[in-house]
Formats: C-alpha cells, structure tokens, sequence
C-alpha cells in the first residue's frame, strides 16, 4: 500500500503523512518515495534522509527543533527524538 | 472579487459598522452576573457578556479590565447596551464610554434598586425589550469591505493547521490588508523563534523591538514558573496530534499573518490606530485571546482548528475552518469552511476566494454554526491579583 505525506519545501527533513501509515508501507513524497520503518500516524512526521543527534530540522524553512538521537530515513520524527530549542527539561536520549 | 467588495452592515456613528446588531447584556460587575444572565435569557437574541470581578482590582489589572468591558460595551457588532452593575463607580465608566461612542443605552444598579436584584431585572428586561424593539426595526446597508477588521485565532491544532488552514488565512490577510481592512493576530508566544522574520516585516524599528520583547517576555514568564513549554504549548492534545514542538507549532501558526507588514504591536484590548496588519500581545488560551480581539474593534474571528474547538467569541461572528478532511467529516456543526482540499488537489489561491465569499456572506448576516448552537462567550484575562 502506498501512503502520501506533505513536504513543504524541497529542502525539508521531514514531510507530513496525510494517512496512517504501517511499518514498512510505502510513502509517497512529491516524486520520491520511502519506505516507513515505523507505524507513524496521520499528519505525523518522517525523517526524509539520515538526520544526525544533534542536527537542527526544518520545515519550510523554519526550524522545528532538535534531534536527540541518529535518526534514520522513513523513521518517525515527534517527542521521542526531537526537542524544543526552547526546552527546559531534561533531555531523555 | 467585485462580489466581494461590500458587505451588509450596521453603520455606526463613531468607528466601524457593526456586521451584526445585537443587544448586548453587560454585566460590569461580578456581584451581578446571574441578574445579568437572568435578563439576556429574558430577552431573545439579546447577546450576554462581562466579568466575574470588580472590588479591589488595582493596577493594570483594573486599567486592562475597564478597557476590555468598555471596548465590548462599543463593539461595533453591539446597537444597544442593558449596563447591569452593583454600583456606580463601575456603571458610570461604561455609561462614559457608551455615551462617547454615541450608542443606545440602559443603566442599571443595584444601588438604584435598594439592592433589590429582582427589582433590577423586572426593570432591565423592561428597558432592554425597548431596545430590542428599535434593533429589529433596523436593516443593514453596503459598507465597503476596507471597514472589515478581521482577527485570526488557532486552537487545537494538528500539522494541518500550519500546513493548510494558517496559510489560507495568511492569503485571507494579504487580500484584506491590499482592501484597505484590518487584520489582528495574537498568541505572542506562538511567534517563538520567528521574530526575526516578524521583525523584519516591523512597519518601524520599534515595531520590531516590541514583538521581540513580547516574545521574550511569554517565555521568561515560562521559564520563571518553571514550566516546560512542552505540554503546555504544545499541549497534550497537540502533541499526540504531531506536533512535537513549540517552534514547530509557531512557525505554523504565524503564517496566518500573510506577508504584510506589521504596522503595531498592541496592548490586550487595544484599539489599533490604522488600518493594517496589527499583532496583540496576548495569551494564547482562546476565550481570553478572542475577548481581547473583540475589545479592540474586531467584528469577526477567522478560527483554524485541526482537532476542533467548539470555542466562540459571543459578539464577533467565529468562522471556524480545519485542513483536517477527518475533523471536517466528524463536526458538521462545527466547521464553518472545510479546506482540507488544499492537501489534496485545490490550491490555497482557489480556496482563499471561496474562504472571501463565505467571510462576506457571514458579514452580511449569515449565521457560524457557533452562532446557531449557541457557543459564544468573553472572558477578560487577568494582570494581578486583586486586594
């Protein structure tokens, strides 16, 4: 099955899944395609190549945080692996 | 968009017409609010609103407070006022304020009724039938759409939100702006870490230093607390919806501004001095966000959600549009405008002239769903603690 996600601009590291996707489900992005190495939920993030711990993600142009850990193309990007610029917490990696 | 360039409303002597005509029930003080609550439900289609607070209010806390009560008082959607208050002091600055904005009113206290609270309501349903009586008789006449001022709030947003429904409202702002209207935008801690981008679009450098500071201070209020954004903005909600980040869900939710640029920063319920794009310098919990745009002129709110939020303002018409197909599907009721397509093949220019056409036709009179069900309030922020 194949799943679409939203990429806003070319240059992003993550796009947007417009449905629930399984592990291992086909994503379809503008012209790539990838596969999911989670379940990732709808309008939930996947990281769209290799993303270093420590590297800042955009999306559209803004960054939208942290990453805390390596995290690897197709894998869910959300609270578990990335954090605020602007966190106080401490951080679980 | 020739269609497009009127709406029907209510022209008012001083300021913008009014995109409704309703009696408004202000109850000033908070001693009475369930007299106050008796004669709206007394009065069909009389639009209730006001405070829970009045003794002992110092500061600019008392300051903020008169002003946003007196800024509803004025609204321009209000073509008469019932003032319901325990005494005077607090009557007598809303009947200032009434008087010099030249609209129909009624005064009453309970010093006037020997604290007589039954007293109060037999005469202020008396009074407000009167008023009701001359509303009805009156019909709206085309204004030009450069009287519009329009204000965009989210509330429990998805991804969806930055990605389609923000963006639609930000074509909705640049159209309003090049017309001549007024666009509003709050939330300041949702301009976290876009203040450069913000800043640069400062009509003056002051502009500039003041939406940085009012960022600045959002988060240093955060941080004093000890409280972690996260979980707060974003929230439970936002969180297990995708969004996993606070500058995530900001830079999101500040393309609702457009591209114009930013002609001030204002204070919670301030009036802006021209027409344009202005920021608020507000909280972003909806009730308190929407009672602080309505008090500073707005007619209607442009309401993004991507979960839902059934949350209206009582006197400014709440349009409330999602990019969520799913949310769209679940709350008929709810959703005002379904602009899920912009995910799926419709652009966000086409969509924008259709989101203009149903804002027109809410102007001119067509009910929100908030309207029909009955969903609207105010609710006046708090600046300190009373003594």
């Amino acid at each position: 099955m194949t799943t679409r996600a939203h990429i806003v601009r070319p240059d992003d590291m993550v796009a947007y899944l417009l449905a629930d996707a399984p592990a291992g489900a086909s994503i379809e992005i503008a012209a790539q395609t990838l596969t999911a190495r989670d379940a990732i939920p709808v309008f939930h993030k996947i990281a769209l190549r290799d993303i270093a711990a420590g590297e800042t993600l955009h999306r559209g142009g803004w960054p939208v945080g942290r990453a805390t850990q390596d995290i690897p193309a197709g894998a869910h990007v959300h609270v578990h692996n990335l954090v605020s610029a602007y966190s106080t917490s401490k951080e679980t990696t | 968009m020739s269609d497009t360039d009127t709406f029907l409303g209510y022209p008012r002597s001083h300021g913008r017409p009014g995109i409704r005509n309703h009696l408004l029930v202000l109850n000033c003080t908070g001693l009475t609010d369930a007299t106050a609550r008796r004669v709206a439900a007394a009065l069909p289609g009389a639009v209730f609103a006001g405070t829970m607070y009045g003794m002992g209010m110092v500061g600019a806390d008392a300051a903020f407070h008169t002003a946003t009560l007196a800024g509803m008082a004025t609204h321009p959607n209000c073509g008469a006022v019932v003032l319901i208050g325990a005494d005077r002091t607090r009557l007598e600055q809303m009947i200032a304020a009434v008087e010099a904005a030249d609209r129909p009113f009624v005064a009453l206290g309970l010093d006037d009724t020997r604290h007589d609270a039954q007293l109060l309501s037999q005469r202020a349903i008396a009074e407000g039938a009167r008023l009701l009586r001359d509303l009805s008789g009156v019909r709206p006449v085309p204004c030009p759409v450069s009287d519009l001022f329009l204000a965009f709030e989210c509330g429990l947003s998805d991804p969806s939100s930055g990605l389609a429904a923000n963006p639609l409202l930000g074509h909705v702002a640049d159209w309003l702006v090049d017309a001549g209207g007024s666009v509003l935008v709050g939330e300041s801690i949702e301009w976290l870490g876009t203040e450069d981008e913000l800043a640069n679009r400062a009509a003056t450098p002051e502009v500039g230093t003041a939406i940085r500071r009012a960022v600045q201070d959002r988060l240093a209020m955060a941080n004093a607390a000890g409280v972690d954004l996260l979980g707060t903005n974003p929230n439970a909600a936002n969180i297990k919806a995708g969004l996993s980040t606070i500058e995530e869900k900001a830079s999101g939710a500040v393309l609702k501004a457009g591209t114009r640029p930013i002609r001030s920063v204002l204070a919670y319920a301030a009036a802006p001095a021209e027409p344009g794009l202005h920021f608020m310098d507000a909280p972003a919990y909806s009730p308190e966000s929407l009672t602080g745009f309505v008090a500073s002129g707005a007619q209607m709110i442009l309401f993004t959600t991507g979960l839902g939020n059934s949350y209206c303002s009582a006197l400014a018409p709440t349009l409330k549009l999602t990019a969520n197909a799913a949310t769209a599907r679940n709350l008929p009721c709810q959703i005002d405008f379904d602009a899920s397509a912009a995910l799926a093949d419709r652009t966000l220019e086409d969509l924008a002239q259709e989101l203009v056409a149903q804002i027109n036709a809410i102007a001119s009179g067509q009910y929100t769903y908030g309207e029909i069900m009955g969903e609207g309030a105010e609710s006046i922020s708090r600046f300190g603690a009373a003594i």
